[in-house]
């Protein structure tokens, strides 16, 4: 009886009774959960246009937050390390098309998956040979996001909310916006769509492969980069943040592999119940630190009533 | 049936000397040791219904595929408009003017009727990727501009009440007509079709004729088109040229061809007297 009331009825008592703790523990979630989502849009760009489930996205996300600081490092002001930075991902971008995605063309799903792991150890090997092993600072400052901090005194109590993390929101909500205009109302966007459909009949409308799928692999280095950049300011620049691409799988069995809107509502709730789970539940009852797992069961537990996913694509077909 | 567009091209009239779009000369290809096409030389006159015929496995539609690039043949040359085309990529021949249909449809079956035909306008559409991401100014016109063209196609091929509807969802038939009017939206000058009639009842068929002629007639688009129904090609086509093993064995106008007798063994068959 003691037990059954800490599980089901302490932790609502709890948050009703300090509903501005809620709140800042409801904020922090978001916070992750837009991150998360950031990270989970760009494997769905890629595989939606081309089948193709990059492992790589973690990796980028560091690759890009290392140039960044490193060419910042080198003398580069802050305001022109940014573009630079975007002309390396395209670099990338245009590099893995020509070297490693053009030659296996036609080849099934996992070797394309594979050809993604070296890309992954490659770019590690790549990394620390450029930019040295060692943990680096972002540059937050120099690139003018605010980092005070907004306190606020909902129902009598205390909430405090980070600028950065305020930066790090508008800027992911600004990307994701841009995006899906892009990809719904323009051309370009019809193309990547209709390529992932059908390959023979996007090219017999004129769409070239490799024109798409280095843009595709652009605007996922884009959004790594932005990743990067939030997530950098919050903990650091190291070949551990490359961890919280992993953070994007459950988002990606919960939202679905092909679904835009799947990624963004996944990965909030993710970030959301992740952060509430552990505070409610995990830190009294099982001693915490269980953000590392949470996400992985909470996926599974989905998956066994919906097998693709809460958002994934069952596509009903004439035969 | 009403026709809702003015033709840009009238009729072409049967000229004394005929004015060659497409010429196939001597084409050759093979998949290892398989000779999908041996030694195939034909040409399509500008204007005309052009129809590839013979049983199957004959080299029909490996003979479009390399017409419009996706496969390259190992020897013989085809002139498109007056220029040789070699070892061309696929997505090349649309810019030059040849549009395709599939035997098994190939369409982008998530994507509504309407993304599929605007689809087939991509390739015209020019805006820069910054101003396509905020979909404003230039970007905005343009689509604006090829939609008016798509909508004339809609009212063409009479399909407006599925412009919304995910083209998976549609039946064979009207999947058909989608990929054409996606064809249609590239404005193209040769327009080839794989099997249109293909797996369609009677009356289908019937429209499907009615359309693939309009289109020939009003656009004054060339087609050559491969079909099995033999009632339809010989009714649409101007001349037929027929494939047997890879080989060419017969080419002419339909009454020749009905009445040659390698195409009568090869194709429908040996009569029992």
């Amino acid at each position: 009886m003691e037990a059954l009331y800490t599980v089901f009825i302490d932790p609502f008592v709890q948050m009703v009774e300090a509903p501005d703790f809620l709140l800042q523990v409801l904020w922090e979630g978001l916070v992750s959960g837009v991150l998360y989502s950031l990270i989970a849009l760009g494997f769905v760009l890629i595989f939606k246009s081309s089948r193709i489930f990059n492992f790589a996205q973690g990796i980028m996300v560091v690759f890009a937050a290392l140039t960044l600081v490193g060419l910042h490092e080198n003398g580069v002001p802050a305001w022109a390390a940014v573009p630079l930075t975007l002309l390396v991902m395209y670099g990338l971008a245009f590099s893995i098309e020509r070297v490693v995605l053009r030659p296996l063309i036609n080849q099934p799903d996992i070797v394309l998956f594979m050809a993604t792991i070296g890309v992954t150890l490659f770019l590690i090997g790549f990394g620390e040979f450029v930019f040295g092993g060692e943990n680096k600072v972002m540059i937050t400052e120099q690139l003018g996001i605010p980092v005070g901090s907004l306190e606020f005194e909902p129902f009598g109590g205390f909430l405090l909310i980070e600028e950065k993390d305020v930066t790090a929101v508008a800027l992911a909500i600004l990307l994701v916006v841009g995006l899906l205009t892009f990809l719904n109302k323009s051309s370009m966007g019809r193309a990547i769509r209709a390529l992932g459909d059908d390959h023979q009949a996007a090219l017999s409308v004129g769409i070239s492969l490799s024109t798409i799928w280095v843009l595709v692999w652009f605007i996922a280095g884009v959004i790594a980069l932005v990743t990067g950049i939030v997530w950098g300011a919050r903990a650091g620049v190291s070949f551990a943040l490359e961890v919280i691409a992993y953070k994007a799988l459950p988002v990606l069995m919960l939202g679905g592999l092909e679904s835009v809107s799947g990624a963004i509502i996944g990965g909030l709730a993710i970030g959301i119940l992740e952060k509430l789970f552990e505070i409610y539940w995990g830190q009294p009852l099982l001693g915490g630190n269980t953000e590392t797992w949470f996400a992985f069961i909470f996926a599974l537990i989905v998956l066994l009533f919906r097998p693709q996913g809460l958002f994934g694509e069952k596509i009903i077909e004439r035969i | 049936m009403t026709l809702h567009m003015t033709a840009d091209q009238a009729p072409v009239a049967p000229a004394a000397e005929p004015d060659v779009l497409l010429n196939v000369e001597n084409v050759s290809l093979s998949f290892g040791g398989v000779k999908a096409i041996s030694d195939i030389s034909f040409d399509v006159h500008k204007g005309e219904i052009r129809a590839i015929i013979g049983p199957n496995g004959a080299g029909k539609t490996s003979m479009l595929n390399v017409i419009n690039g996706f496969y390259h043949p190992q020897q013989g040359t085809i002139t498109f408009r007056g220029q040789v085309r070699n070892n061309m990529r696929a997505d090349q021949a649309v810019g030059q003017g040849i549009a395709r249909t599939f035997q098994n449809v190939a369409l982008f079956k998530g994507m509504s009727t309407l993304d599929n035909i605007m689809a087939g306008r991509n390739y015209m559409m020019k805006t820069g990727f910054f101003w396509q991401c905020l979909y404003w100014g230039r970007a905005q016109q343009e689509e604006i501009e090829h939609r008016q063209k798509v909508e004339e196609i809609i009212d063409f091929l009479e399909i407006q009440h599925i412009r919304r509807t995910p083209v998976g969802r549609l039946p064979y038939g009207l999947q058909k007509r989608v990929e054409l009017a996606r064809a249609l939206a590239m404005e193209p000058d040769l327009l080839l079709l794989d099997e249109p009639m293909a797996g369609m009842n009677l009356e289908e068929k019937e429209d499907m004729s009615r359309y693939i002629l309009d289109v020939n007639q009003q656009y004054g688009t060339t087609i050559a088109l491969i079909e099995h129904d033999m009632g339809v090609v010989m009714d649409l086509s101007d001349r037929v040229v027929v494939l047997d093993y890879g080989r060419k064995i017969a080419d002419g106008i339909p009454e020749e061809v009905q009445a040659n007798q390698d195409v009568i063994d090869a194709y429908l068959g040996v009569s029992h007297d």
